[in-house]
């Protein structure tokens, strides 16, 4: 045999060994449990424009590959960013920034989409937006039940805490609404329990405020990623300032309204805020705490009048 | 010895073509090659080239081309397999690189690394001819009139690198030469002689161009040159490949979709294209070798 041969030989040999040592497998791998959703929409969710369903995704089932089937796609960067979703492509137009970003079960990714696996009941929601004022929005509601359903059902569950700022009655009511959707949560008084937990923080902003990454809602959506806040009135009280996409203030609720919103401190998992300017707003919260209004929105404020998508008025 | 690809004068037709026509024809397959993705069509484009090298003369060339291509097309596989994490016929998953993170192998990655490489195979191939079959000093003169400065530049490269080169290895063989009891000569003392006759003899190429008054701008023209009767032939073939490779790409003929799995576009009007390039590649020559070979005949009968 010549040495040549015996080099390539060798070199092949390398390879099997390096591929079967590094855990890689052969073929798509095995399904999981469950069907996976999609939802597109441009514009903080205003306006939808594709949804699909993957039935029992494989292992090798990545978001990319999950939107690639069911859009027409460009992607930058080896596929880990993606530049145009069916025509409609990340620009600079008038100033102002648009890109598609992606939310793994209401948390924005950090990583590209190729790097992050789908499984079954996994949700994916890509949104178009403008970002000029606030790049990040670490985590949103319309994803609702995620995450608190995929991260109570993992081998490795993580807690689900309502947090009570106040009346015990309304987070009693976020714990059934936890419930009915298969969520296992418990009702404490705020205190820091350290390790990782998901929380919902329930109570008048006067209250709640005091908690150090809810009081960050006053810094704006630069800092927070909520497009909206509340101010002190004169006099006493507080208002609810709903923000539009350029965070300036397209609206201001006074009595009985409530707000439902979603952050996140670093890498930590969500902190769901269900708040209002007083009792009666953070009971109108609570109520929202429902698919039909939260879905595809990035917040949502209750009040008198209905309940309002928050960035208000973002539809370009 | 002579490097494949470095020009040399050809005897057949093309040798004849000037320099512009000679780059209309040949360009128009590179960019035809740009436009299309689909693997009928680059097969059909890499089937020309080889064509069109042949009728050039510049079969050696093309050998050292496609030698260089199928080293670059192994590496292009390979990266698009690992950068490209598309594709849902996946063949190897979950693979762990050191700082790549993990990652899958796809055989739509693999099948989009194999046309890339084959997209520049071709362009390589047609740089090759094109480097091997047209007077440099041609592309030149053409230049001269759009950057007169950058084209006397090149010019002056063209000339100083291989008279570099050659000098490199007159100095390594007069070290060889000094017999085994002399110290050996470094590469760095090499270098310096090297550096020290280049700049020796860039003064005497800017004393000469100095004399011959370049400095006082371009030089007239000393007269139109007479295009060659085949120049119009191969500039004509050129056009042709341009508009009939944009029109049918404009026509939406040889899509090709590489994710999320193969889509090949094979219907008739993709099959006409594919046969059309090599056609359109080798007309021009058709009526040459016609010629050349009635000449021929009408000499013997005449012998």
């Amino acid at each position: 045999m010549s040495r040549r041969r015996i080099r390539g030989l060798a070199a092949a040999g390398a390879f099997a060994l390096a591929v079967v040592t590094s855990g890689c497998g052969l073929g798509e791998g095995e399904s999981s449990q469950g069907a996976a959703t999609l939802t597109i929409t441009r514009d903080y969710g205003a306006q939808r424009l594709a949804e699909a369903t993957e039935a029992e995704p494989t292992d090798s089932d990545t978001v990319i590959r999950m939107l690639d089937r069911e859009v027409e796609i460009e992607t930058r960067y080896s596929g880990g960013f993606v530049q145009s979703i069916d025509g409609i492509e990340g620009e600079i137009d008038a100033g102002r920034s648009f890109d598609w970003f992606f939310f793994f079960n209401g948390i924005e990714s950090s990583t590209g989409a190729a790097e992050v696996e789908v499984r079954g009941g996994d949700r994916v929601w890509w949104d178009y937006r403008d970002w000029t004022d606030a790049l990040r929005t670490p985590a949103v509601v319309g994803s609702w039940p995620e995450p608190f359903l995929q991260a109570s059902t993992e081998s490795d569950p993580i807690e689900v805490r309502v947090e009570c700022f106040g009346r015990r009655d309304p987070c009693e009511r976020v714990r059934d609404r936890l419930a009915d959707e298969a969520v296992k949560a418990s009702v404490e008084t705020p205190h820091d329990a350290g390790g990782r937990s998901l929380r919902l923080l329930v109570g008048p902003w006067a209250q709640l405020r005091s908690d150090p990454l809810a009081g960050s809602l006053d810094q704006g959506p630069e800092v927070s990623g909520v497009f909206a806040r509340f101010a002190q009135r004169q006099g006493g009280g507080w208002s609810l300032e709903l923000l539009d996409e350029h965070a300036s203030v397209a609206r201001q609720h006074l009595g009985g309204a409530g707000l439902v919103a979603a952050m996140r401190d670093g890498e930590q998992p969500p902190t769901w805020l269900v708040t209002g300017v007083d009792a009666a707003g953070v009971d109108e919260a609570v109520a929202m705490l429902d698919a039909d209004y939260l879905s595809d929105r990035y917040a949502v404020a209750a009040h008198a009048g209905g309940e309002t998508a928050v960035p208000v008025g973002a539809l370009r | 010895m002579r490097s494949a690809i470095a020009y040399s004068p050809k005897p057949g037709a093309f040798g004849r073509v000037g320099a512009l026509a000679a780059s209309v024809y040949l360009g128009s397959l590179a960019v035809a090659a740009f436009v299309y993705s689909n693997p009928l069509v680059l097969a059909a484009l890499a089937a020309a080239t080889v064509v069109a090298g042949l009728l050039c003369g510049a079969g050696r060339a093309l050998k050292t081309s496609a030698r260089w291509a199928a080293i670059l097309g192994v590496f292009i596989v390979a990266v698009n397999a690992i950068a490209s994490q598309r594709g849902d016929t996946v063949l190897v998953r979950g693979w762990e690189l050191p700082v790549l993170g993990q990652l899958d192998v796809s055989g739509e990655a693999l099948i989009e690394g194999g046309l890339l490489a084959l997209r520049i195979g071709v362009v390589l191939g047609i740089f090759a001819i094109h480097s091997a079959c047209v007077d440099p000093d041609r592309i030149m003169r053409l230049l001269r009139p759009l950057a007169r400065h950058s084209a006397m530049t090149a010019s002056l490269v063209t000339r100083l690198v291989p008279l570099a080169a050659a000098d490199h290895a007159r100095l390594r063989e007069a070290a060889a030469l000094r017999g085994p009891g002399a110290a050996a000569v470094g590469r760095a003392a090499i270098v310096r002689r090297l550096v020290a006759g280049s700049l020796d003899r860039a003064v005497d190429v800017a004393a000469a161009l100095e004399l011959r008054g370049y400095a006082h701008g371009a030089p007239r023209r000393s007269g139109s040159q007479r295009r060659s009767r085949h120049d119009w032939r191969f500039a004509a073939a050129g056009i042709a490949i341009v508009v009939v490779a944009a029109s049918a790409r404009i026509a939406g003929v040889g899509d090709f979709n590489a994710y999320p799995t193969t889509e090949l576009d094979a219907r008739m009007p993709t099959l006409a294209l594919a046969l059309a390039l090599p056609v359109l590649a080798a007309l021009p020559f058709a009526g040459l070798e016609r010629a050349k070979s009635s000449s021929r005949a009408s000499r013997e009968r005449r012998g």
